[in-house]
């Protein structure tokens, strides 16, 4: 039998990016949150290296135990085979992927939130793509733009604002929607590279800008800023400018004293009442089974977890797992047409480029011009497009091991050394973000066979090539490489986009929307069924936007937590 | 077993293509960790790593930059799981020679061992490649893992080496930061 514990007000499962920010507002409404983590602390000084094989060929960071057993299948047809797929989306930790991540800090746009509407507007119905089940979201960029506003303060975002109230200012992004104010830090620091390609840029009339990241620029939160050493891809920042959320809003938290962290502590259910109330959580930390009490439970443990979770909760008020009575869960999910789908653009160049340096996509250079609906799409064959990032950071063992581009017969002996010598510094590659959206055909459920340790099965994910994400990823790869070529790049390559495998931007499976029939959650992020139970991160997105999505999933944690809070007895009353 | 110190081998390869080494202990490294190869193993390991990234006139190569220490210390550790694979590549690599070149692999001049790595058979690809692999990360990789003497694998792609802070003159363009040869941790 489970060991019972004192109840809580609030239980949040998973300390992320999600969970990490949403305690913070709980804990100074003067709520008593748990925070059940399956991780535990990171040491800054011990475990974060500038270490290409600690970080990325072993990454000892990003992969522990638990995630390697609870790594999803995956099929490309709704009917075929499935086979397991590799850890690397999930972390445990306290902080979460938040610690590993590039920290671009993106607002999505206007049109993200209302493309149905939008599409529908401008070019008519049949836009839509076939077979998609993308709708409008309960909520506009307005409405979701004061909780941008406290997640870029709180977390800790650098950037140059491209609009503020509608006053355009073409140092930033003149394509994102109305800020309130100027970010709280400057971008972060330029170099030559990205000088040059700013140049290749104006040269073909875009308009570039600096991206937007929770790294410090200057000092900010207590911490020092970036040192521009190179190794955030997979790592944590050792100096602790990188703004997971275990440097800045969970230690925040803690200050309050109203938040109680249970680490090394695995959720296997959320467990509801009579009434068909969520009444709390079991986690298995130590080989013993505990059972944490709560009023409101809030679930932040990245999609694939999330959607398990509620499909492992059954109970007799939701036989079919917590909140899918309406057959909801799992459905619309998506994952983002990067380059982990295989959307993608490099290049060679005649200099030494420099780039070892840097902060990966954060210190980086960003177009959007070919995203969202920032050009006509008349006659084009899709909606959307993809932002294009160009970034510094590179690593010995991956820059020497890259591509020869045809130049020496093989990949090893003095030939090969000497173009390596003389060109293992002038590659770069672009990062490519799709606009992605739901279908009838791609979803998560139970994988009928496997398990995990404790006899649970893990999550399949049926996912497959879709013509419109890849007609607009193939667009911007050629316009990327229209970039690189006015940079003066001798030879260019492109990737072949065909579908999002496991991914670390996925979307959906526990949509937010006004109609139960086709969402899961409402508006604020609360079950359409379980009152007092609401869903943090990635699972609750309608349309993925052309940039990654930590800075959305934070700002709508922080709202579905100030909404719990506000609302306190009538939600868990 | 000769002993040769780092010094000798960075004398020696300024001098030579082809350094006729049979181990190569570092001063800068433990040799009470634990190996997992034999001195045969070892040195077929050695002679193939130094014809992956062979010593030139642009500097050392694989085998003095200490890939085959890597692969000898890793495959104790946390390789383990590979070690059989290895080793048994080692011994396919090794009949091959013999029955191509008429000596075992390691016995074979410089010439007649690339002569064997171009010559080989489909059901070596795959070990090949894994050489590969660990041959790069023995010589690109950080020092703390018994590869990368002295950061002297960077020297090889012009890295400037992991520094934990960098200045904005560092990323300039066509312009080379101070070779900084410090394992991240540590030790070197």
């Amino acid at each position: 039998m489970a060991i019972n514990l004192k109840p809580m007000d609030v239980a949040v499962v998973g300390l992320g990016a999600a969970g990490g920010v949403a305690v913070l507002p709980l804990c100074r409404a003067g709520l008593k949150v748990a925070g059940i983590e399956a991780g535990t602390w990171m040491d800054p000084h011990k475990d974060f290296k500038a270490d290409e094989i600690h970080n990325n060929t072993r990454a000892m960071i990003t992969t522990g135990n638990k995630i390697r057993r609870e790594a999803p299948t995956i099929r490309n047809s709704p009917t075929g085979p499935a086979r397991r797929g590799g850890p690397s989306p999930m972390m445990n930790a306290i902080g979460g992927t938040s610690i590993h991540y590039h920290a671009q800090s993106w607002r999505l746009k206007p049109w993200d939130f209302k493309t149905v509407t939008e599409v529908t507007k401008r070019y008519g119905k049949s836009y839509i793509p076939q077979g998609s089940t993308v709708e409008d979201w309960p909520i506009s960029y307005d409405e979701l733009e004061p909780y941008y506003d406290v997640a870029e303060i709180e977390v800790g975002v650098s950037g140059k604002a491209g609009n503020i109230k509608g006053k355009i200012d073409k140092e930033g992004n003149i394509f994102e929607g109305p800020r309130q104010r100027e970010y709280p830090m400057p971008h972060l620091r330029t170099c030559d590279y990205l000088e040059h390609m700013k140049k290749a840029a104006r040269s073909l009339g875009w308009n570039p800008f600096h991206s937007p990241a929770a790294i410090n620029s200057v000092p900010y939160n207590g911490h020092g800023a970036c040192g521009y050493h190179g190794y955030c891809d997979r790592g944590g920042c050792h100096l602790q400018a990188k703004n997971s959320t275990c440097f800045s809003t969970i230690p925040k938290a803690q200050a309050t004293k109203n938040l109680t962290i249970f680490d090394r502590a695995q959720v296997t259910r959320i467990v509801v009442d009579a009434n068909g109330k969520v009444s709390g959580v079991s986690y298995i930390f130590d080989g013993m089974e505990y059972f944490q009490p709560a009023k409101a439970v809030l679930v932040g443990s990245y999609t694939y977890e999330n959607v398990r979770l509620l499909l492992l909760s059954k109970s007799k008020a939701y036989p079919n797992g917590l909140g899918n009575n309406k057959g909801q869960v799992g459905k619309h999910y998506f994952g983002h047409w990067d380059a982990q789908a295989g959307a993608s653009a490099s290049a060679l160049f005649p200099m030494d480029l420099n780039i070892w340096y840097g902060a990966i996509l954060s210190q980086g250079v960003v177009i959007d011009e070919w995203a969202d609906d920032s050009f006509d799409h008349s006659g084009l064959g899709f909606i959307g497009g993809a932002s294009m990032t160009v970034n510094t950071e590179k690593h010995p063992i991956a820059a020497a091991s890259g591509s020869t581009w045809g130049q020496v017969p093989r990949n090893w002996g003095s030939d090969w050394k000497k173009w390596i010598h003389q060109n293992a510094g002038r590659t770069a590659s672009a990062y490519i973000q799709t606009n992605s959206f739901p279908y009838e055909t791609t979803f998560l459920d139970l994988d009928p066979e496997v398990k995990d340790p404790l006899g649970d099965p893990v999550i399949r994910v049926t996912t497959m090539t879709r013509e419109n994400e890849r007609r607009a990823a193939i667009y911007a790869q050629d316009k990327m490489e229209e970039w690189f070529k006015a940079a003066g790049a001798i030879m260019t390559a492109k990737g072949n986009p065909n579908g999002p495998n496991l991914s670390t931007h996925t979307y959906g499976g526990t949509r937010m929307g006004d109609n139960p029939d086709t969402s899961v959650v409402d508006k604020w992020g609360f079950s359409h069924e379980a009152p007092n139970l609401g869903m943090l991160g990635g699972s609750v997105f309608g349309t993925s936007g052309a940039r990654n999505p930590t800075l959305t999933i934070q700002a709508l944690a922080w709202r579905t937590a100030e909404h719990l809070a506000k609302n306190w007895k009538s939600i868990t009353g | 077993m000769a002993s040769i110190t780092r010094r000798t081998v960075i004398a020696t390869a300024a001098t030579a293509a082809f350094v006729p080494v049979t181990a190569i202990r570092c001063a800068a490294q433990n040799p009470n960790q634990p190996r997992s190869l034999t001195p045969a193993q070892r040195r077929t390991t050695e002679m193939l790593a130094d014809r992956i990234i062979p010593a030139d006139e642009l500097g050392p190569g694989a085998l003095e930059c200490g890939a085959a220490n890597y692969i000898d210390i890793q495959m104790a550790d946390y390789l383990a799981p590979q070690k059989d694979a290895w080793v048994a590549g080692l011994a396919a690599l090794d009949a091959f020679a013999m029955e191509t070149q008429g000596a075992a692999f390691a016995d074979l001049s410089v010439e007649k061992r690339d002569a064997v790595l171009m010559a080989l058979p489909q059901n070596l690809q795959a070990f090949f490649n894994m050489a590969r692999t660990y041959t790069m990360q023995g010589t690109f990789g950080d020092p703390h893992y018994g590869g990368n003497i002295n950061g002297k694998g960077w020297d090889i792609i012009r890295y400037p080496g992991p520094r934990p802070a960098t200045s904005p003159d560092m990323q300039k363009m066509d312009h080379e930061a101070e070779p900084y040869r410090k394992s991240a941790w540590g030790n070197e």
